[in-house]
């Protein structure tokens, strides 16, 4: 990955901007959403898998700022919603998409499939991801 | 599958709150099929994206909005052999993929 980043710099030009934006592990939140109500009914559990991965990108990019490569303008966090019809299209997605990095209990499945059924013909399922984005500035060499 | 994804807008929003992509040449890297890339790509005078799955390249390409076409390029790297000269990009994305 940090070799990685020294090759995005060497193409960007003196203050250049890189974008990183990506998801974080944060045990995301579930709801069960309806026009009339929005019911949390649990949260994903985050592995050691998806948390090692999260971990890795954030040490390169604090080596490629100690390198003095690029240096951190900005950064914010904001939500990323997926949503489905229902409960069994999510389980399906969590285990095709993320096998590895997020799973949900048994608990958390129960209540979800529980509050969807009993919800309005409108109610869908909806995972809110964390998003980190993150603006670096190309550092001129001295 | 019905599946719906950032309904509120809030990547397109934040994206382009931090960078100004207006004639800018962009490279993105992990372009995947281009779902984020569609989101800046119109207000760039170049984009390209770079990927190592042939297959969500070729799906890239075939979903280019036809007015981008004389703008946007895919290519197969990994990116830590960008196959461009030194000082080529303005911006360059991250796109999920570090």
């Amino acid at each position: 990955m940090v070799h990685a980043l020294s090759e995005i710099r060497r193409v960007l030009i003196p203050n250049g901007i890189l974008i990183d934006l990506r998801p974080l592990l944060d045990r995301w939140s579930i709801e069960v959403v309806s026009a009339r109500e929005i019911k949390e009914t649990g949260r994903v559990q985050d592995f050691p898998l998806g948390l090692a991965d999260d971990e890795s990108a954030n040490k390169s990019l604090t080596q490629a700022g100690q390198n003095g490569w690029f240096n951190r303008n900005r950064e914010e966090y904001f939500s990323y919603s997926y949503s489905w019809d229902t409960p069994k299209e999510m389980e399906a997605w969590i285990e095709e998409e993320w096998e590895g990095f997020i799973g949900m209990d048994e608990e958390t499945i129960r209540a979800t499939r529980s509050a969807w059924a009993l919800g309005d013909a409108d109610t869908r399922v909806r995972l809110n991801v964390k998003m980190l984005i993150t603006q670096w500035k190309v550092m001129n060499e001295p | 599958m019905t599946l719906q994804q950032d309904a509120e807008g809030n990547e397109r929003k934040y994206l382009h709150a931090f960078a100004d992509f207006s004639n800018k040449r962009v490279l993105e890297i992990g372009c995947g099929e281009g779902r984020l890339t569609w989101k800046y790509a119109p207000a760039s005078s170049l984009t390209v994206g770079l990927d190592l799955d042939q297959d969500a390249l070729r799906v890239a390409l075939i979903d280019s909005p036809h007015d981008l076409k004389r703008k946007l390029f895919f290519t197969r790297a990994q990116s830590e052999h960008i196959p461009f000269s030194k000082e080529t990009f303005d911006i360059a994305v991250l796109a999920w993929s570090l």
